[in-house]
This record gives structure tokens, C-alpha cells and sequence, in this order.
């Protein structure tokens, strides 16, 4: 069966990674070197997405921005995948009081405003790459471990896990082993949608102040520098807001894709 | 000789709007060394939920509420989980109905047997999944490495229930717990699974408990039946004595069923 939302998406992603992690191959200049000559030079043979208001090269900048920002999704959507899967399963196969602990606790936390509460603790703990991974995987659980329980709840009372009883598989050994494998369909469809969601969240903080700090580039606060050149400058905007818009299109499509060959 | 199982007085109850409904009521029976018991009955006498109750891999609404059942002399019903979990699957080990939904369809036939293997043998990965070759030629499938390839659902209903047999059978057991093991399939396939059953249980000696509405199979190859009404055992005798001097209303009534529909 073609699958055509897979496919396109697979390319974009696997191009950006390649990008990324080539990023020191690929880019023309330093990310970093600033160069008093060429301020806010427009898109050219030489500088092919223009300078920033420091004379650095803008594409090097969204190249090397490129591996923090889809290490920061991937890393925080890992983390908040392992939290869901692990607390959704036990809420979903032990039931009763667990059950009920568990999805309050998921309950309090969608209460709070995600982005208010991440903008609080990148305040408190300060921003770094390493902080903000942490903070927006373990904000960004509560959705998976809904799915997962759900999915478990329906699966426990499936034959086979009757059959897996019969011949002696202790229940973590039955969750771990049957149970997840059955439910990952839907979990991977929802982490590549999370990944798209938290690259966002990523260049939101940044934009804030509150992500990724200068000189380090990130796709987030490379936006920022540009706000104060809007009008002289459409290309410091533009460019890296395409980066975001492409890999957020490019995970979705993988959403898409997966979700119709996974039959969810 | 002593009874290698003996139930008494089994009770099991379903908890259902906050009371107790009991679904068996008393249930005692017993199989000796060697012996084919046939428990008979109509559908939703309880025969199932009996034999789950002996290894307690019951649903989680069903509550044992009184009772034992003795299996060499040690009462199941009151051990821990972590020993019975150790006693299924190697010393008692079921079959089901529908083989198909029994197997977990996201892994390999020989994943499975070779799980059941490693589970209660001290024996690495290799020697596992050749075992389970062996095996599967023990329930005789031809073509034993396509099978252990092969997917649950790749497979017919009568192959996955051969498989479910060589799962069953991989540590052999000293009680094989049979419950309706044929009437999901045709009557072709129905014939040489019981004759597999048989000879099998000739060569390996395991006791057979085997569950079922049909009461020409169970002329077919019972030592002794129980037959099984409203959760209570109804009566109890070697097959001449519940065919020829049926006591009980419900049994006579088993019987002219069969007959009827012998004369069609």
C-alpha cells in the first residue's frame, strides 16, 4: 500500500537529520563569528540566507539550531513517553486505588496551564538545554498515559493475556511483554506528534528568553533576534520560521502515515 | 491411588453492583493419575470459570470465596501468587477454545513456545526455540520452521491450536486442563486434534481434564464425567453409568439432545 504522508514525511525529517547531525560538514561559516563587515546582509551567492544583525551567517545558524532544537524534541518527547507508558500501564492493569492515584495525579497536572508552569521552572531552575528537555518531557506525560491505560484496559481483558496467566508469566512480565507491544501503535503515533509539539514549545521558551541562552543557536531564539529588525530584515524571520514550520509538517505527516499503517 | 487433583466444595462468586453473585456453587470433584475426566455441561453452567479457579487466573470481578483444591496433596487455592505462578504452565498447563484470539497476535509462534520454555526450564535462548522446534513436531505440524516464523493470525485454526498444545505440553505437565479445545473448529480438524490429544497423552502421562458441551465426544474419550448444572456438580460417574442409568433430569436431558440431533 502506498503511503504517500509517510514517505514525504520520512524524507523531510530524515533530510533535516542528516543536516543536523552533518551540521559541521554542511554549514559554510561558524555559527558564532561575528563579522563586522557584513551586518544584515541580505540573502547572496555568499551568504545564501543572509546575516543577522551581528554579521553572523543565518544559515549556519539554523543548521547548528537544528540539532538543539530536534534534540530537545526528541529527547523531552523520550521522556515524557517512558513517564506516560510507565504510569498508564499501571493505572490501566492494576486498577482500583492505583488507578484512581494515577489519574488524579494526571488530572492536576493538565489543570495547570503547560506553558505557564515550564515558564515558572525554566525561572526557578534557570534555562539550559539539559533543564529544558527535563521540564517540557515531564509536563507533557499526562496525555500518553492516558492513551496507554486506555489501550491497556481493553487489552487485559483480551484472551490471550488470560493465556499468559495459564502458563506461569507474572504480571510484570505480562505487562512489559504483552501488554506494551500491543499498545505501542497509538503511543508512536502520539509521540511524533508530540516531538513537532515540544520543538515548538522549545522555540516558544526561547523566544521568551527562557529557553536555549545566546550564543548557542536554537531555531527559538534566533526568532527573537530578529523581532527588532522585522523591517529591514524579513530574512532573519522568515528562514528560521520555515525550519520550524517544515519539521512540525514533516513529524505530522509521520503522525499521519503511521497512524494509517498501524490501522489506528 | 491418591487423586492428583481434588476439588471441594468450590465456590466462586461475580461481584456485581456492589453484591455477590455466586456463579459455582460447590463444586467438588476430583481426577486421579492418568484419568481423561470429562466435565459436561450446557453453556454457562460454570465449567470455565471451574477450571479457570483451579490456577486462579480468574477475571478480576470473580472472587473465590471458599473451597480448596488439592493438587498433590498442597492446596492451590490458598498458596501465593509467586508459587503459583511457578505451578501454571508447568505443572498444570490449559488450552482454550479459540486458539487464535489465545495467541498474541504482535509476536512469532516461536517467540511464544520459546517464552513458555525459558519461563520454567533453565535453558538459554537457542536451546529454547530449538525445543520448541521439537516440539512442534511432537503436535505434528510438517513444517515445523515456517510455523515458528509464522504469525498467529498467518496461521489456521487448527494449526494455532496445535501450537497452543505444544505451549501447553513444552514442560510437561502432569495436568493438562482442556477447556472445549475443539468447538471452534471443523469437524475434520476437531477429529484429529482429539486423536493428537490422545496419543499424546498416552506417550508423555499427563492426567486430562477436559471441558465440553459436546456429549459425544465425551462418550468418545472419557474415564469418567462429571456433568455440570447452575455451578453445582449434578452427577458424577463412569461413562456407562451416566449414559445407561442417567440420575439426574439435567443429564438426561444433556443426552436426549445428543441423540436428537444423532438422528437428523
Amino acid at each position: 500500500m502506498q503511503n504517500k504522508s509517510l514517505n514525504i514525511g520520512i524524507l523531510i525529517i530524515g533530510f533535516l537529520t542528516i543536516i543536523a547531525i552533518l551540521a559541521p560538514l554542511v554549514s559554510p561559516f561558524d555559527p558564532s563569528v561575528i563579522d563586522q563587515d557584513s551586518l544584515l546582509m541580505p540573502p547572496s551567492l555568499k551568504h545564501f540566507l543572509g546575516t543577522d544583525t551581528l554579521g553572523r551567517d543565518l544559515f549556519s545558524r539554523i543548521v547548528f539550531g537544528a540539532r538543539i532544537s530536534l534534540g530537545i524534541g526528541l529527547v523531552a518527547v523520550g521522556i515524557a513517553t517512558l513517564v506516560g507508558l510507565i504510569l498508564g500501564a499501571a493505572a490501566g492493569f492494576y486498577g482500583g486505588r492505583i488507578d484512581g492515584l494515577i489519574m488524579r495525579f494526571v488530572d492536576i497536572m493538565l489543570c495547570f496551564p503547560t506553558f505557564y508552569l515550564i515558564l515558572a521552572v525554566a525561572a526557578i531552575l534557570g534555562p539550559s538545554i539539559f533543564n529544558i528537555m527535563i521540564i517540557v518531557g515531564l509536563t507533557s506525560w499526562m496525555g500518553v498515559a492516558r492513551l496507554v491505560r486506555g489501550e491497556i484496559l481493553s487489552l487485559k481483558e483480551r484472551e490471550f493475556i488470560q493465556a499468559e496467566k495459564s502458563i506461569g508469566a507474572s504480571n510484570l512480565r505480562i505487562i512489559i511483554r504483552h501488554l506494551i507491544p500491543n499498545a505501542i501503535g497509538p503511543v508512536l503515533v502520539s509521540a511524533t506528534l508530540g516531538i513537532g509539539g515540544a520543538i515548538l514549545l522549545e522555540s516558544g521558551l526561547s523566544f521568551l528568553g527562557l529557553g536555549v541562552q545566546p550564543p548557542t543557536p536554537s531555531w527559538g531564539n534566533i526568532l527573537i533576534e530578529s523581532k527588532s529588525t522585522l523591517g529591514v530584515a524579513w530574512w532573519i524571520t522568515v528562514f528560521p520560521g520555515l525550519a520550524i514550520l517544515t519539521t512540525i509538517l514533516g513529524f505530522n505527516l509521520i503522525a499521519e502515515g503511521l497512524k494509517k499503517k498501524l490501522g489506528g | 491411588m491418591e487423586n492428583l487433583l481434588e476439588v471441594k466444595n468450590l465456590k466462586v462468586e461475580f461481584f456485581s453492583n456492589k453484591s455477590l453473585v455466586p456463579v459455582i456453587d460447590g463444586a467438588t470433584f476430583f481426577i486421579k493419575k492418568d484419568e481423561i475426566l470429562v466435565l459436561a455441561g450446557e453453556s454457562g453452567s460454570g465449567k470455565t470459570l471451574t477450571a479457570l479457579s483451579i490456577t486462579k487466573i480468574l477475571p478480576n470481578s470473580a472472587i473465590i470465596t471458599a473451597g480448596s483444591a488439592k493438587f498433590m496433596g498442597v492446596d492451590l487455592l490458598t498458596m501465593d501468587e509467586k508459587a503459583l505462578t511457578d505451578i501454571r504452565g508447568r505443572e498444570i498447563a490449559y488450552i482454550f477454545q479459540e486458539p487464535t484470539s489465545y495467541l498474541n497476535p504482535v509476536f512469532t509462534v516461536g517467540i511464544q513456545i520459546t517464552e513458555v520454555i525459558m519461563l520454567h526450564q533453565n535453558k538459554n535462548k537457542l536451546d529454547a526455540f530449538n525445543e520448541a522446534k521439537e516440539l512442534l513436531s511432537l503436535v505434528k505440524i510438517k513444517d515445523p520452521q515456517r510455523v515458528l516464523s509464522s504469525y498467529p493470525h498467518q496461521l489456521s485454526g487448527g494449526m494455532n491450536q496445535r501450537v497452543f498444545l505444544a505451549m501447553a505440553l513444552a514442560c510437561k505437565p502432569k495436568l493438562l486442563i482442556a477447556d472445549e479445545p475443539t468447538t471452534a473448529l471443523d469437524v475434520t480438524i476437531e477429529a484429529q486434534i482429539l486423536q493428537l490429544l490422545l496419543d499424546l497423552k498416552k506417550t508423555m502421562g499427563f492426567s486430562l481434564l477436559f471441558i465440553t458441551h459436546n456429549l459425544s465426544i465425551a462418550k468418545k474419550i472419557a474415564d469418567r464425567i462429571c456433568v455440570m448444572c447452575k455451578g453445582k456438580i449434578v452427577e458424577e460417574g463412569s461413562v456407562d453409568k451416566i449414559f445407561d442409568a442417567p440420575e439426574h433430569f439435567h443429564t438426561r436431558e444433556l443426552i436426549n439432545a445428543y441423540e436428537k440431533i444423532g438422528k437428523l
